[in-house]
């Protein structure tokens, strides 16, 4: 039979990776809102990877900076191509400065973004947040918020054991106190279903 | 080709039992299972599961838009890797 052969993926010269330093925590007080992930065109464009929860809304807080604050980058998005913003930054008009800053991470300051309404909260403000019991036993640490079609999921890392994962509902997380940096937790019990093709385990 | 409709959705027997089991205590406990295979049924609604996918459970809670999928396809087997950036979530 005939085999067709796999192209082969080849990532151009010099690139950095963006592979699992993407998941990397960013500075206190920072959002990491993107990354610029090369180079557009002969006139300074950028291609960027927006976290932004709409690609798009990368430049709607006002400048992004790096990581340490010491540049500041104005943008004006141009659209939206295989994925990628396509933006122009103010003083960047050389395809070879674009190049310069690939694998530049962007970010906003956390005041920049806007109010939440009630029982609404930002993914950046829960991840990190301590977790305790309601007998106020310490459980763990927040470390990541998703959704995987089935509603909101909160992932608690713990110490000693795996990380668990629970729904984010109100009877399970009842109390949120950003202030402190602390959330409550009433973990429910879990029942086991048993595994297909071996005998029920009750 | 899809699955004859005389033959009904496929659950896994012992799934079925659990979950009857679970909606008749009225708690809400997670039943943890490793069958994505299952299809969601009607009397589901409201209860949550732990599906696993290869590695961890992923809590599933039911609602009825997820009647007639499987268990699996809310428990993707892929990680992903990004910053939370201005993402939200709204307490249910």
């Amino acid at each position: 039979m005939r085999q067709r052969k796999r192209a082969k993926r080849t990532r151009a010269e010099g690139a950095r990776p963006l592979g699992p330093e993407v998941g990397a925590k960013a500075p206190p007080g920072l959002v990491c809102l993107g990354a610029v992930i090369g180079a557009h065109g002969v006139r300074g464009a950028v291609r960027i990877k927006s976290f932004a929860m709409n690609a798009s809304d990368i430049a709607a807080y006002g400048p992004l900076q790096s990581e340490d604050g010491a540049t500041r980058f104005s943008l004006t998005v141009r659209g939206v191509s295989r994925g990628a913003v396509l933006a122009e930054i103010d003083g960047i008009d050389r395809r070879e400065a674009a190049e310069a800053l690939q694998g530049t991470r962007l970010y906003i300051p956390r005041e920049a973004l806007p109010e939440t309404g009630e029982d609404e909260f930002y993914h950046a403000d829960l991840i990190g947040l301590s977790v305790r019991t309601k007998d106020g036993e310490a459980y763990g640490v927040v470390k990541s918020i998703d959704d995987y079609g089935a509603g909101d999921v909160i992932e608690i890392e713990r110490e000693t054991e795996q990380s668990i994962f629970l729904p984010f509902t109100r009877e399970i997380v009842p109390e949120i106190d950003l202030q402190a940096g602390s959330l409550v937790i009433d973990p429910p019990a879990e029942i086991d279903a048993g595994e297909p093709g071996k005998a029920d385990r009750s | 080709m899809s699955r004859s409709v005389w033959k009904g959705p496929f659950v896994d027997g012992y799934l079925l039992k659990k979950a009857e089991a679970a909606r008749s205590t009225g708690r809400k406990d997670i039943i943890r299972t490793w069958s994505r295979r299952s299809t969601i049924l009607p009397q589901f609604v409201g209860l949550t599961f732990g599906v696993y996918n290869g590695r961890k459970f992923l809590p599933v809670l039911i609602n009825e838009n997820m009647v007639g999928h499987k268990l699996g396809e809310f428990s993707p087997t892929r990680t992903f890797l990004g910053h939370s950036g201005d993402k939200r979530v709204k307490r249910a």
